[in-house]
């Protein structure tokens, strides 16, 4: 059976490749809402409504399209981290101020450009901590994968839950923690720099 | 160079996560199992047997969701082979009635399997794992419980509280009280299978199902309760295969099926006592079964 060390990095890369794709996803659909007039409700409620979703309901509905394993996983937790990250993502671009954005209009810009080297850099530092939060509920929800046969913590876990061994169980579970301790502490340091260096 | 550092990250990730979801190769078995220990115990010997006696390699998807997860990944070819009990494979992925006759019961399901799956069904091990009735101790001798039919009439004090599957299950809790005509003191308690012991044992519930081969019925002293009325299938447990997965490795069927008969009920409850409450690793576990049984080469 594999260690605890290799399922703590097996799980760690998981999420890192379900928050990349996410991030990425989840800022192009931000910068949508905020370009589309209309798109903006739309996209929103989509991204709200799949948070609701219980977790193993969507494993289980996503599993029967994309067969067991780490795949389907990762697609699960993407779709879990848009939220946070779209959300911020528009709340940023929408937050720009005004005289910034006319300013740039005015020096000819265009509405790539403006997106490029204004409004996107501005709201980097909301974004960033949107991804932040992504980043720690998936480290968390990512146990569940155990159960549509994915790698990862959620085998000690579950098997420590099965037979009531509370050492097995704290033993799985101490990784996530500490994982979801740190990155939270790394990211909020780059977030605190990122804040001071856009005032 | 931003810029680089951003597409070389992205290139890096695309190429580990599919190193993690590694292609099986052809001559891969997968095998699956549900999410209780004995399930898990039976998915490691059916690994180790197949390792030890053919030249194939075993993927285990050990410890996946319920039933309902574990079937769909074998219709569509995620996995190849799990352990599936009879009564199940009747009523929950069959839709059928009850059939209260073991060998009866095995007959209908291999053939329909067959018929409908494409899947076939092995040799069964040995043991009945069927549901029964437990109450405490204290519940059992205050009213002098031995039957589910001496429930009637006392049930109403009693709180009863299962895992969420048997309340959806046409063998479960309500067709249970339909036959003997019970009910329970309020709304019945739901809750996730592993826990179930763990709240009868706090006096969080006076009776729940429990499986008969369950470690925790020595355990927590509970009292099994006779099915006088046989309302409870039988649950004989036999490995279910793909019949494309037999095609390509004929071997395999001749291999599972030297675990016929080999898992007494008694055995069946050991394995489970070992697991669940000496806390012993599961892989020992299960080569200590198969050392035992002379079973290894």
């Amino acid at each position: 059976m594999s260690t605890l060390f290799s399922l703590t990095i097996e799980h760690m890369v998981l999420v890192l490749i379900a928050i990349a794709i996410s991030a990425i996803i989840g800022v192009i659909l931000g910068i949508i809402c905020y370009w589309v007039l209309y798109l903006d409700k739309v996209i929103l409620w989509v991204v709200d409504s799949l948070q609701t979703i219980p977790s193993l309901a969507l494993l289980a509905l996503l599993m029967i399209f994309f067969g067991l394993g780490n795949t389907t996983l990762i697609i699960g937790l993407i779709l879990y981290s848009l939220l946070p990250i779209v959300r911020n993502t528009y709340i940023g671009l929408t937050g720009v101020p005004p005289h910034l954005k006319d300013a740039a209009k005015g020096m000819g810009m265009s509405k790539l450009q403006r997106m490029r080297k204004v409004e996107l850099p501005l709201s980097f530092p909301l974004i960033f901590s949107g991804i932040k939060i992504a980043t720690v509920t998936a480290l968390s929800i990512a146990v569940i994968g155990v159960l549509i046969g994915s790698g990862g913590l959620g085998y000690p876990i579950y098997r420590g839950i099965q037979t009531m061994n509370f050492g097995a169980i704290i033993k799985g579970t101490l990784p996530v923690v500490i994982m979801a301790v740190i990155f939270d502490f790394l990211m909020s340091k780059v977030e605190y720099k990122l804040v001071k260096r856009a005032k | 160079m931003k810029k680089k550092l951003l597409s070389m990250a992205i290139g890096a990730m695309t190429l580990l996560s599919l190193a993690l979801t590694g292609c099986g190769s052809k001559d891969t078995v997968v095998i699956g199992s549900k999410d209780f220990s004995e399930n898990i115990i039976l998915g490691e010997i059916l690994s180790q047997l197949v390792e030890n006696k053919t030249d194939l390699k075993v993927e285990r998807k050990l410890n996946m969701g319920g039933t309902f997860i574990n079937f769909e990944a074998l219709k569509k070819g995620d996995i190849d082979l799990y352990a599936e009990y009879t009564g199940t494979g009747l009523t929950a992925h069959l839709k059928m009635d009850v059939i209260t006759d073991s060998d009866e019961a095995y007959r209908v399901v291999s053939e329909e399997f067959e018929k409908q799956f494409d899947i076939s069904w092995m040799e069964p091990m040995g043991f009945n794992n069927t549901y029964a009735i437990a109450v405490t101790r204290e519940a059992a001798e205050e009213y002098g419980l031995e039957t589910c039919s001496d429930l009637i009439g006392v049930s109403e004090n009693l709180v009863f509280g299962a895992e969420n599957e048997f309340f959806n299950r046409e063998d479960g809790f309500e067709g249970f009280c339909d036959l003997y005509g019970l009910s329970f003191k309020g709304d019945p308690k739901m809750m996730n299978v592993s826990l179930k012991y763990q709240a009868i044992g706090n006096g969080d519930m006076d009776a729940t199902d429990a499986y008969t081969t369950d470690a925790e019925i020595v355990k927590y002293d509970l009292q099994v309760l006779e099915d006088d009325l046989n309302f409870f299938p039988p649950y004989y447990a036999a490995p279910i295969v793909r019949n494309e997965t037999l095609k390509n490795h004929p071997e395999l069927e001749e291999v599972l099926n030297l675990l016929a008969g080999q898992i007494s009920d008694e055995e069946m409850t050991e394995l489970n006592y070992q697991v669940n409450v000496e806390q012993t690793a599961v892989d020992q576990v299960a080569k200590g079964f198969l050392e035992s049984k002379g079973l290894l080469d």
